[in-house]
This record gives structure tokens, sequence and C-alpha cells, in this order.
């Protein structure tokens, strides 16, 4: 490589970018170090989080947060699905695209947005259907989750089922197979893999989503009683960073500890990414 | 089989259309020049109402000003990025930058904003300031430009950049007379398409860069701002004041509307591209 202007401002670039990933590693890990030092992994497993009597656990969260998961797959991954398939196996072509628009401009509202509707539409109508005492609850929240996924999940699908080759589905119908036949037997084996990384991609962004969840899921730190019951006001991660981050003083261990919370997301989110890469399908 | 997918699959096209409805059908009776431009008096609301009443202008400004240094202290560094990789890379040094724009993509934006929280915030001690949003913001948007870039460098056909380079054309002269021409409007999709990401990111800004109100334009880049995305936020708080709620609704549809602004000539660039 030459030195020219252009291979040194390329270099300077990348340096830059270089500096500040490792940076934002670093400091991720020696600010929540006193947390982790002073408490250890046990306190993952620890149910009270009250930070003015220096009580730290982090299992209310991190049940809300899988919770909060599960519940946004449960409604997202059957509805998306059944949108692919609908939307690339019986529309016409040109009905495909607009429904691609309208799928794209889903996916462009922004998270605060969704906390609106998910604030002012979805918690009145649980606390109506449910006689509840203000709506907040994991379960409204997994619902706002599962609209925000949707279009992730269902743009995913929709690609994978386009790339089935042609050739396939013709010998299978060639050979007498019926819809149904076609469907499970060709479609969704081969679009699987595509699909599969379509749910991994929207995981990682359940578990990262902070405005929406942070307005609806009601801020209270205590595990839910009993276990299963999603009705009840929770927390998540990353509704807790958002609640606390503005009156933790900096350097304390509260501090610390919404950093260990951050720190839990990245890690996740990071092995959610490198186990997404090695399963998809190289095009 | 059919009628039960149909069936489950009417939500999803349903519900976008719904919702945009239903967020301009509130935001309707509040939106207004006004409203936008400001001529409502910030004082006369004070208490309760305190901020609810401002005009949405400085919002805005905050939002745009914030979205615009974040891209420009991005562009450059995905682009340098997506050269390396076009130009010097093996090709395991390309997938290992992939692999790595993919996981620095996938980690939560509110993690990204923690980091700055520290970093700049307190150890830099530019306190709650436009810089630091800026400098978040970018950082969150960079993996999502680069892929972007990297993807419209690669669709330019090898041929020709094999062609230019055997003319004896240097690697800049290369770039601008041959990559740029074709690959302009992919780059472009990138560069709009993060700044919607940029524009509707709310979390990360939240402790480090904005405030309430009673700010109509930075001082410096120091000071803070305050943005459309936490206005939201913070109205939202505040329940039951319907003056609130109602312009809550009013600032989520104009700031719906520019992110699909940017959104859709993104989306009308794309289909122009694959119609050539």
């Amino acid at each position: 490589m030459r030195l020219s202007p252009l291979s040194i401002s390329v270099f300077l670039g990348c340096l830059i970018a270089c500096i500040s990933t490792c940076a934002l590693v670093w400091f991720l890990f020696d600010s929540s170090w006193p947390y982790w030092r002073s408490f250890g992994l046990s306190q993952i497993f620890s149910s009270q989080w009250y930070p003015y009597e220096s009580l730290y656990g982090l299992l209310p969260a991190i049940v809300g947060s899988i919770w909060a998961m599960f519940i946004a797959m449960g409604f997202a991954v059957p509805c998306a699905l059944a949108a692919a398939i609908v939307s690339s196996e019986m529309l016409p072509c040109s009905w495909q695209n607009g429904l691609r628009l309208s799928m794209e401009i889903l996916a462009g509202i922004p998270s605060v947005v969704y906390g609106l509707i998910g604030l002012w539409v979805l918690l009145p109508w649980l606390q109506n259907t449910f006689h509840l005492l203000t709506g907040h609850s994991l379960l409204a929240a997994g619902l706002i989750l599962s609209l925000m996924i949707l279009p992730t999940i269902m743009l995913m699908a929709q690609d994978a089922l386009r790339l089935v080759p042609r050739e396939q589905r013709e010998a299978a119908k060639h050979l007498g197979l019926d819809w149904n036949q076609r469907l499970y037997r060709i479609l969704l084996p081969q679009a699987w893999p595509g699909i599969r990384s379509g749910i991994l991609l929207a995981l990682g962004r359940v578990l990262g989503e902070t405005m929406a969840v942070m307005l609806v899921v009601g801020s209270l730190d205590r595990l839910p009683q009993p276990i299963y019951n999603i009705l009840a006001p929770a927390q998540t991660l990353t509704s807790r960073i958002g609640r606390e981050m503005g009156e933790a003083a900096f350097g304390s261990m509260h501090f610390s500890a919404l950093m260990a919370c951050g720190l839990l997301l990245a890690v996740t989110a990071i092995f959610l990414s490198l186990f997404t890469q090695r399963n998809t399908p190289q095009t | 089989m059919k009628i039960f997918l149909i069936c489950l699959a009417l939500p999803a096209f349903l519900l976008p259309a719904a919702c945009l409805l239903y967020i301009l059908w509130q935001a309707w009776p509040a939106l207004s020049l006004e409203l936008i431009t400001g001529t409502v008096d910030a004082i006369e609301g004070q208490g309760l109402s305190f901020g609810s009443q401002q005009a949405l202008w400085h919002q805005i400004s905050g939002s745009l000003l914030m979205m615009l240094l974040a891209c420009s202290l991005a562009t450059p560094i995905a682009l340098s990025i997506a050269l390396f990789h076009a130009l010097w890379a093996s090709k395991r040094q390309k997938k290992m930058v992939l692999s790595l724009l993919q996981v620095l993509q996938s980690i939560p934006p509110i993690v990204y904003g923690l980091c700055g929280l520290v970093l700049l915030v307190h150890l830099l001690q530019w306190g709650i300031s436009l810089a630091a949003g800026a400098v978040i913001l970018s950082v969150i948007i960079l993996p999502l430009l680069s892929s972007n870039i990297i993807h419209a460098l690669e669709r330019v056909p090898f041929e020709q950049s094999q062609a230019a380079l055997s003319l004896g054309l240097s690697h800049m002269e290369m770039i601008v007379r041959v990559w740029l021409p074709s690959a302009w409007s992919g780059i472009l999709t990138g560069i709009l398409l993060a700044m919607a990401r940029a524009l509707s990111e709310t979390a990360p800004i939240l402790f480090t860069a904005t405030v309430f109100s009673g700010i109509a334009w930075p001082e410096s880049l120091f000071s803070p701002v305050t943005s459309l995305q936490t206005h939201i936020f913070y109205l939202a708080q505040e329940g039951s004041n319907a003056q609130a709620t109602q312009t809550a609704w009013a600032s989520a549809a104009v700031l719906l509307s520019l992110v699909l602004c940017l959104s859709l000539t993104a989306w009308f660039l794309r289909r122009y591209e694959e119609s050539l």
C-alpha cells in the first residue's frame, strides 16, 4: 500500500472507529467493575433491588426482560409468518410491493411514538378488559414490542420465501402435492434458515428496546407474584436503566449497578448476534 | 388452512395503516402552524402545563441539528471503513469487518448512551450537551451507515474497477470517476436511512443531551438542547393533562412525518436504482 492522501485518510477513519469501539467496551467494563467486585455474580440471582438500602439484585429485571421477550415473540412470530406466507404465495406481485412499503413504514415509526400508542391506547384497553388498576404490565410491554418487531420478522421471512427456487415449487406441483403439503414440506423447510435469522434479529431488538417498554411496563422492581403473572407491573433491564440513570450519582454504587445492567445487555446482544451470524446461510 | 393463515395475517396487514391513521387523527386538532412556529406564549402556561404549550420549533430544530451533526461526524468514518473494505482488505479481513459491524449494530442503543454518559458527559466534562448527543448518535448510526455504503460499493461491477485500474487510473480517480457515478444512489440511500435512525433514536440522548424546555437555541456545542423525541417522552409523563396529551400527539405526528420523509425518499431511491 503506497502512502497517499487517500490511504492516510482511510487509515485515520478506521483508526477512529477502532478506538471508539475499544473505548466503548473498556468504559462499560471499567465503570461496572465496582459493582461486580463488591457483590459478585451472585447478585444476578438476588431478587431485591432497593438502591437506597444498597440492595442491587438483578433478577426482577432479568425475569421481566425474558417475559417481555417471550410474549412479544409469541404474538409476533405466528402473525408475521402468516403475513409473509400470504403475501408471497397468495397475493399478486403488485400488492407485495405495497405491503413491503407499509411494513417499512411500520418499521420506521420511532419507538417513542409506539410508546405513546401503548400508553394511551393499549393501557386503557388492558385496564378495562382485565380490570386492572392501571394497565401497566408485562403484557402491555410484550404487545407493543410485538408490534415493533412484526416488520422485521415479516420482511426477512418474505425474502426467505422468495428465494426458494422456482424449479422446486414446480416439481412439487407436478408431483401432485396440494397447497398445504407444498407449504409444509417444501417452502417452510427451505426458507427456515432465513426465517430463523429474522427471528433472532428481532430477539435482539426486543432485548434492547427502551422507550416504548419504559412507558408501559410500570417500573416496579419486584418479581411477578406468582412468577407467571404477566398482568402485574414489572421492570426490564432497559427500562430500569432509562428510569434511574438520571437520578444515580456518577461514581456511586447505584450508577455502577446500572452500568452492570448495561454490560449484561451488551454481552447478551453480542452473543445473540454471533450466534445469528454462525447460523445465517451465506447467499 | 388458507383461511386460517389469512386470519392470522390480518393484523399485520391492517396495523400499519391503523397506527398511522390513529396518530394523525389524534394529532389533527392540535396541528397548526402556530404550534410549530410558536406564537403561543410559553410563559403563560406555568405549573402543570409548563412546557406543554411551548412552540415545537425549538424541539424540531434541536433534533435536526443533532441529526445533521451526527451524520456529518459518522459519514467520513463510514466512508473510510467502506473504502478500506473495498480497496485493501483481504478476504478474511472483509469477513471480519462485516461481522464486527453486525455485532456493533446489535448492541442496544441505550448501552451506547451509557458509555457516552460516562466518557463524554462525566470524564471529559462536556456536561449534558449537544456535542455529547451528536457523538453518541454518530456512533450508533456508524455500523448501519458503513454496512450500507459497503453494500452500495459492492454493487459496482468488478470488471469496471478492473478496467479502470488497468487503464492506469489511481485509486482516487477510480473512486471519483467510476464508483461515485454508479454507486451514488446507494450511498445516498444509506445516508438517508442513517438520518432516519438518528432522528428516531430517543433513549441514548435522554440523559446525555436534552432538557425538557427553556432552551430556544443552543448557545454552543456544549450546552443542552431540546429535541422532539425526548419532548414526546416528557409530555407522555405528564399523564392527565389534556393539553400535554394533544401536544404530544402533534409532536409525534411531526416527528413521524420527518422520519417518513427520509425513509420514503430512501425507498424511492432504491426503487430507482433497481429500475436502472
